[in-house]
Order: C-alpha cells, then structure tokens, then sequence
C-alpha cells in the first residue's frame, strides 16, 4: 500500500469506472451481437454516467490535504474543486452521449465510453499534478483520447476533418509546450512546481532562457484551451464532430486545462507574475473580442457556440490573470457555472440536430414543436449571457467586480459591453425558436438526454439562485492554493 | 560527466532550436499529411535533444528520463494521427490539406 494513495481516489475511481466499462462492454458485446442496436450495449453507457455520479458524491467523504508519490500530487482544495467539475462534466457527457451513441455507432459503444473516461482519467490527474513530468503525461492521457472520440463518426466527412483539425493542432501544440517546459526544466534544474517556486523566491535567475520557455508553455496550453490566437480548431472541430461529445470537449479540457495553467503559473511561477500576466491579458482580450465578433454572423448553432465559447474562454482568462484569490476562486466558479449551461445548450443542439441540420432554419418554431425544449435552451441561452439568476450572471458579475477592484477597469467596460452585444447572438437563437417558424411534430428525446438535459437545467437554476456557498468554497479553495 | 568533454551547452540548444523551427516550417508549409507528421516528429525530436542537453547540463539524469517519456508520448500520438490519416485517406483518396476545406467560417 502506497502511503497517502487515498489523495489519488478520484482518478481511481474513475479508473475503476472505465475498468468496469471496460468489461461490461466485453460481456454485453458477446451476449448482444445479434440485437446490436438498442441492445444491452445501452446499459455501458449508462453504468459510465452512473458510475461518475456516484464518485461524485464519493468526493464529500474525502480527506483533503493529502499528498502522494513525493508530492507529485497533491489532493487540495482547489484539485478536489476542480474534479468535481470535472466529473460532473464527465458523468454530465456521458449520460447525454447514450441515446446518440447507440444510434450512431451503436456497436462501438464501449469504445466510445472508455476513450472518454480515459480522457476523463488524465484531467482528475491534471488537477493535482505538480510535477512537471506528471502534468505532461496527464496532459496527453486527456488528449489522445479526445482525437479518437473526434474521429468516431467515421463514415461524414465532417467528423473526420475536424478530428483532423483538433489532432494536427493538439499534437502541434503539445510539442511546442513540451519545448517549453524543457526550458523550465533546464533553466530551474527540477520539475517539482514547489521547489521550482522556492527556488525563484530565494532569486534563482532565470534569464530569457525562462521567459521563452513561459511563452512556449503558454502558447501549447492556449492551444489546449482554444483561446485566440491559438483557437482555429475549435469552431470547425465542434461542427464536425458528435455533438455529445462536444459537449464534453467545450468543458472537460477547458477546466484541466486552467487547473493545469494555474499549478504552472500560480503555485511554479507564482513569483514571476509580472512576466506573464501580461500576457494572459492580452489573450483574455483577444479571445473576448474576436469570439464575440465572429458569433455573431453564425447559422450554424454549434458554431455559434464554439465562438461564444471562446469568448468565454476570454473571460476564465481574465479571472485568471487576477491570480489573487478573488481571481482564482472566481475561475472556478465560473467553471462550475458554464460546465452545465454550456453541456445543456450542447444536448439541446443535439436533439434539434440530429438529422445532421443544425444552421437556425432548423430551431425555427423550436418552441411551438415543444415548448419545454424551447424553454429549457431560453435558460441555458440567458445563463451563457449573463442575465439575471442564471448562473453565469453570478458568475459574470462577480468576476467583472473583481477584475474591477483590481484596477482593471477598461477591461472591465470592454467584457460588459461585449456581454451586450452577446445578448445579440443569443437571442438570435430564441427569436427562431419563439417567433418564427410553423408549428409541427416535436423532435424526438431519449430518456438519458432528457435526464442529462434536466440536471443541467437544475445545475444552472440552482447556481443561479443558490450561488452563495459555491462561490464561498471556490474562493476558499483558491485562498488554501495561494497561501499554501 | 562534465561539458567540457564536448562542445558547450549553446551549441546543442542552437542545434534543437534549428531542428524545432524546421518542423515548424514543415508543419506550416507542407500539404502532404504525413509529411505534416514528420515535421511534428522533428518537432518532438528537437525537445528530446534539449532536455538531455538540459540535463547533462544540470548534471543529473533527469532530462534523460524526461525525455523517454517525451518519445513515448509521442509515439502514441503519433499512432492516433496516422489512424486518423488512414480515414481522410479513405474518404478522400488523398491526402493533401488543401482539399480539406468543408468547414470554415
């Protein structure tokens, strides 16, 4: 028994999850070959978003504080935030990918839901990891993955060029960023984020060997979290590929992606600061602009969301960039606020698309068809904008007040009237469900979509109305990482 | 193991420098796939040639087993990117980026 082991009880978890997946699928896989579709393949799917809901309870019984393998992963607050993010997005993407899964593929099943839990397995291990090597190897346990699960709709060309488009720029990137850390390593002499940061405190001088090597690992992980300049992937890649998927894809990485930028950043390079805030702002500023632009001129939903999302990618990098408590709390906040709304406008999206349409045509008259539907994606669009108790207006709000308070204040008008013109873009979308179009038949939902799209309703109404408690323990959480 | 006994760190790291910015270009430039690949291949080969340079230079062994996980990433990745080449070559008879251009806006 490896002392401390327990701190690594979410990845385990996940892990055993993936096992059991594993075997189910081989099991159910000789029993069902004959009834392939609707079969008992379905029930994998739904032992993966079982199995996650309930290792995401399992959290809340965890000791926190934990560290294993000689500090190489902690199990502090922030982690144990971030992986409940992360399993909710995971159990979340699971539940929303059976009835899409089994009638697109339906004899990959198991396939599909282990290349997801194993991608789900590196972004646990990603929370935690302070360990240069570590992160990197959790870095592309979480990727690689994610290229196969683009690619799974083999057979539309679509599926297949964006999966080329997420493979060419992930691999790209991730070297660059290994060259990066290469530097980081070369430079501080250990691949321990603490003592790299004790080194720094005690005026080890890096020189520009480091500076290029924080510019190199920046660039590979804004590849990662699709922030402009590095985002040419993210529109074409969400079009293309399964949309249950995506719904994972536009939050799962994004949170390991942060929970990974903030261990190099804050807790490594915490005592260089001024060397790369600057930097996260312009990032910030760029995907907020560009984002909001090109949503604008968007007919096809999931593009539209892809450029939204980018644009919300510019707002976690504002928090981030505040790299005080407030700032970081508030990045997981916000996190915790986008993983159901965004995964719910994804379901939603799904259920109108599924013949493969989705430019605004098809929403027309959304709400006459079936108006719990259209209702459902009016929240999920109010929250992505910011409007009163929805989630993402705590969420917008809060961060524009601190960003605020920390003397940002161009920014700050600059995020405000670009979540304005979002409105726009938004209710663009709700115009074609609610005013236009005919009346007809309602699009078909399965059982699972409608149980993943209802929790992502309650998450977004709960964190709306409720929000107090979630942001006291994210900042608390954050707090723990800074003054540790 | 001392520096002295070959030529000095610089030279190495000029000498992954150029190797990294020659599978930049490649990967800008070149519309065959698999040439794209090789280009990231030099890519990764240029970061596996500084860490052990890195790591002779901090005197530790370090850089070396980095740099063994480095290849073995990449091996993997490099798998799922030849899988995922292997399909555009089915659906497309072809290989050239150019002709990839359903999806833009």
């Amino acid at each position: 028994m490896i002392p401390g082991i327990e701190a690594l009880a979410v990845p385990l978890l996940v892990l055993a999850v993936a096992l059991a997946v594993l075997v189910a699928d081989l099991v159910v896989g000789e029993a069902g070959e004959a009834e392939a579709e609707h079969g008992p393949r379905r029930g994998v799917g739904a032992l993966a978003a079982v199995g996650l809901l309930g290792a995401l309870v399992a959290t809340w019984w965890l000791p926190v504080g934990g560290e294993v393998l000689g500090g190489a992963f902690v199990l502090d607050p922030f982690a144990l935030y971030m992986q409940r993010i992360m399993l909710l997005a995971g159990a979340l993407g699971c539940l929303g990918s059976i009835d899409h899964v089994d009638r697109a593929f339906p004899g990959r099943q198991g396939e599909y839901f282990l290349l997801l839990l194993s991608s789900l397995l590196g972004m646990t291990v990603l929370a935690g990891a302070r360990e240069l090597v570590l992160l990197v190897v959790a870095f592309e346990l979480m990727g690689i993955p994610l290229y196969a699960l683009a690619a799974l709709q083999k057979r539309q060309d679509a599926g297949v060029e964006g999966a080329l488009k997420l493979y060419l720029t992930g691999a790209a990137s991730s070297v660059v960023m290994l060259y990066g850390l290469s530097f980081l390593y070369g430079v501080t002499g250990t691949t321990s984020l603490p003592e790299i940061a004790r080194g720094l405190a005690q005026g080890v001088d890096g020189g520009p060997l480091l500076a290029l090597g924080l510019l190199l690992t920046l660039a590979g992980m804004g590849f990662k979290v699709g922030a402009v300049p590095f985002h040419m992937w993210v529109p074409d890649t969400y079009q293309g590929a399964p949309t249950p998927f995506v719904a994972f894809l536009s939050v799962g990485p994004k949170a390991a992606g942060f929970a990974a930028m903030v261990r190099l950043f804050v807790e490594g390079f915490g005592p260089l600061r001024d060397l790369w805030w600057p930097l996260i702002l312009v990032l910030s500023v760029a995907s907020m602009v560009l984002g909001s632009l090109m949503a604008i001129g968007q007919d096809h939903v999931k593009r539209l969301l892809a450029w939204s999302g980018i644009s919300h990618i510019g707002l976690l990098l504002l928090a981030f960039g505040l790299a005080s408590d407030q700032g970081l709390g508030l990045l997981l906040f916000y996190l915790a606020a986008y993983v159901p709304t965004n995964m719910g406008a994804f379901f939603v999206a799904q259920v109108v698309g599924r013949d493969g349409d989705d430019t605004l045509p098809a929403w027309q008259g959304l709400a006459r068809r079936s108006p719990a539907l259209g209702g459902v994606m009016l929240v999920f669009l109010l929250s992505l904008g910011g409007i009163p108790f929805a989630a993402g207006f705590w969420a917008k709000v809060l961060l524009f007040w601190a960003a605020w308070q920390a003397g940002m204040g161009a920014i700050v008008l600059l995020g405000a009237s670009l979540a304005v013109l979002a409105l726009f873009f938004y209710l663009r979308v709700a115009r074609a469900m609610f005013i236009e179009g005919q009346g007809g038949q309602a699009p078909p939902v399965g059982l699972p979509t409608a149980a993943a799209i209802l929790l992502c309703l309650l998450g977004v109404v709960g964190l709306g109305v409720w929000p107090r408690p979630f942001v006291d323990a994210a900042i608390a959480a954050a707090g723990a990482l800074l003054g540790g | 193991m001392s520096l002295a006994a070959g030529p000095p760190l610089v030279a190495w790291l000029l000498l992954a420098a150029a190797l990294f910015c020659v599978g930049v270009y490649g990967v800008l430039t070149r519309k065959n796939l698999v040439a794209i690949l090789l280009s990231v291949e030099l890519m990764a080969n240029a970061v596996n040639l500084n860490l052990v340079a890195l790591g002779r230079y901090q005197g530790e062994l370090l850089g070396q087993a980095v740099a063994l996980f480095g290849m073995a990433l990449t091996v993997a990745e490099v798998g799922v990117g030849l899988a995922i080449v292997i399909l555009v070559h089915r659906r497309r008879q072809g290989i050239d980026v150019d002709e990839l251009s359903g999806l833009s806006g």
